[in-house]
């Protein structure tokens, strides 16, 4: 809700993808990308290495030029406009830091090539290493600092111009698990304070989930999805958005028929269940649905409570935090993922070949829009 | 940071260290002992004699000649860089990996010749009759001298130097990383802005190298001082030849030869130290 809030308020885009398509030769990057970017909007663009999304990022940073389709930013047609006649800095990877100057010329690189005088550029510099608190290493040689502290550089360099926008490919894919958690908050923090618009490229969904206002998932050139996290997670468009996210169980079914007033009798390899009507408005007998259910909507029974649903073994169990996650393979061979807490699972008793019934309750089952046109 | 050799990396280092001893090290001790050695009727006696050292360092014809050939080869390295490097970036930065090795591949051809054959077909160019002057003449210019000058040594030099100064240059500039390219380009620095700020600083070690190669190579030079400069006024290497010519004078040779090894150590050792100075703390 809070993101629907915020979306409302920078209603007015800085950046427009107007189908944009990038090919390299005969391979196509890039196909018919058509989004907006919000003004002040925190905007992660997540998939698998080779997705698109770098290439996207740097088609707005004026780094590659679209093959079709136009880009614009804050309200400019942008295409063929080079890098340096745009104002858009962007993080790189690599960081892409100069070794050959110290801290400080590294963060004053930007205002001198704009022509800014040596006192300002000075002025301007410190604000910003201050700011990322990295005073005291001002003159410092870049390779004599830590992976955390190059990044804080990184980002000074970037922003001394105070930019409208920021781009960032994959930024913390280089630090520890730990430091990684510590920068997410001050990029969150930063993007926050400032204001401005932050375009974050990556292929983690925690890094994604946990910043971003809103998602864009790619897949082979192909946007999949757009949408809050929360969005994403609770309704994945289709089959890929689901299986990237990883914590969805897939079922392919077919209706029998109305069940009751608000419902679909459902049936799916090994059983059968209620969709409600609210998923499927116009569904229709003999209709094929693909349906899924999220892991932690899963309950687990034993087989002698009597309880309807289906029978599966269990093939393994991964702790995640608080909770554990338990593999479970039917007699179909099909794989099901249910999450639940310790305290839960230490009731039902369950190890490798332990027999158990997997049931659901029908509200917690959503049709993957993609997958049912 | 120090780290102790191991007996494995002092046996694989034995040839060189061999090598090394018996064909630097110990000639060069020699030619430091035959400075001091004195040579009556034309025959050299061992001796401790600082006669030589006094004749020749205190002699004008000495420094001129001194001077003289440290500005030739600092001129030709510096010529010879400034020519190379917009070759180099080509090479490393707008040709596809597969003409890159082609490129590469032609360079080393210079090689195969003989550096006085290409000398002596330089004289066929340069002279006032030769094909340089006649295209000058058709012009209506000229002719101009080029032969038994500086600009002859130059041309000489360059020639000796050019293949090998773009060859460091070109492997230097391949390790240059792309992406403070892309970002220097990114924070507002124009293409040619970004050669000099971002190219240049990046791939210093490599030019500075380049740069000091060529000034070795010059400095010790004897071909084209001798053939395209006509030897006279002489240049350090040429001074050495005339010193054994006449009289046996291998002792004064040797005390300009060591002249030459100290000057040539200290440029290294300077240029070097220059290379891998880094910036800041």
């Amino acid at each position: 809700m809070e993101a629907n809030a915020q979306m409302e308020q920078h209603s007015e885009a800085i950046v427009t993808f107007d189908n944009v398509v990038k090919r390299f030769g005969d391979f196509t990057a890039v196909e018919k990308a058509h989004f907006e970017i919000g003004r002040g909007e925190f905007l992660a663009i997540m998939g698998s290495s080779g997705c698109g999304k770098t290439t996207t990022l740097r088609m707005l940073a004026g780094l590659e030029d679209p093959t079709e389709g136009a880009i614009y930013l804050d309200g400019e047609k942008v295409n063929g406009k080079a890098t340096w006649d745009r104002d858009t800095p962007m993080v790189w990877q690599s960081l892409a830091l100069f070794p050959f100057l110290t801290v400080q010329e590294n963060v004053e690189f930007a205002l001198k090539m704009r022509g800014v005088g040596k006192e300002e550029r000075r002025q301007r510099a410190e604000k910003w290493l201050e700011k990322m608190q990295i005073t005291e290493f001002a003159n410092r040689n870049i390779n004599q600092l830590s992976g955390g502290q190059k990044q804080r550089v990184a980002l000074a360099r970037a922003l001394v111009t105070e930019p409208k926008i920021l781009l960032l490919d994959e930024p913390l894919s280089a630090l520890d698990a730990h430091l990684k958690v510590r920068m997410q908050a001050v990029l969150s923090n930063l993007q926050k304070d400032l204001g401005i618009t932050f375009v974050y490229v990556t292929h983690s969904m925690s890094e994604a989930f946990s910043m971003a206002d809103r998602v864009v998932i790619m897949s082979r050139g192909q946007i999949e999805q757009i949408g809050t996290p929360e969005e994403i997670y609770r309704e994945p468009y289709n089959r890929f958005v689901a299986e990237f996210l990883g914590s969805a169980n897939i079922f392919d079914g077919v209706v029998q028929g109305p069940a009751g007033a608000d419902g679909w009798q459902v049936a799916y390899e090994g059983g059968e269940t209620i969709l409600p009507k609210s998923e499927l408005p116009d569904g229709r007998q003999g209709q094929k649905v693909t349906f899924i259910v999220s892991a932690e909507n899963m309950q687990l029974s034993l087989p002698d409570s009597g309880q309807p649903g289906i029978e599966a073994s269990v093939a393994g169990e991964e702790f995640i935090g608080g909770t554990a996650m338990v593999f479970l393979e039917t007699a179909g061979g099909q794989e099901l993922k249910v999450q639940k807490s310790h305290d839960e699972l230490s009731l039902l008793n369950l190890h490798a070949g332990s027999k158990v019934v997997v049931h659901w309750e029908s509200g917690s089952c959503h049709v993957l829009p993609g997958e049912n046109k | 940071m120090t780290k102790r050799p191991t007996l494995f990396s002092l046996i694989l280092s034995m040839p060189l260290l061999l090598w090394q001893l018996l064909f630097f090290l110990f000639p060069l001790l020699f030619l430091v002992a035959i400075s001091f050695w004195t040579v009556r009727n034309f025959q050299m006696q061992p001796d401790l004699n600082f006669g030589n050292w006094e004749r020749v360092l205190t002699r004008g014809v000495f420094w001129d000649a001194y001077f003289r050939t440290m500005i030739l080869a600092t001129a030709a390295a510096a010529i010879t860089s400034i020519i190379a490097f917009p070759a180099s970036y080509a090479i490393s930065f707008k040709m596809s990996e597969k003409a890159k090795r082609w490129m590469i591949f032609i360079l080393i051809i210079p090689f195969f010749t003989s550096y006085l054959v290409r000398v002596y077909s330089l004289q066929v160019f340069l002279s006032d009759a030769g094909i340089v002057n006649a295209a000058f003449g058709y012009l209506g210019l000229g002719p101009f001298p080029m032969l038994n000058n500086a600009f002859g040594i130059i041309v000489g030099m360059i020639t000796l130097t050019l293949p090998l100064v773009i060859l460091l240059q070109t492997f230097s500039l391949n390790f240059v990383n792309r992406d403070l390219i892309e970002a220097a380009h990114n924070l507002r620095c124009g293409r040619l802005r970004t050669v000099f700020a971002v190219i240049v600083p990046s791939a210093k070690v490599g030019l500075v190298i380049a740069a000091l190669f060529a000034f070795i190579l010059s400095f010790g030079d004897f071909v084209s001082p001798l053939y395209l400069g006509g030897g006279n006024p002489p240049t350090l290497s040429i001074m050495i030849t005339d010193f054994t010519k006449s009289g046996q004078q291998w002792p004064r040779a040797a005390v300009v030869a060591i002249m030459m090894i100290i000057t040539l150590l200290t440029a290294a050792f300077a240029a070097i130290t220059y290379a891998y100075k880094e910036r800041g703390r």
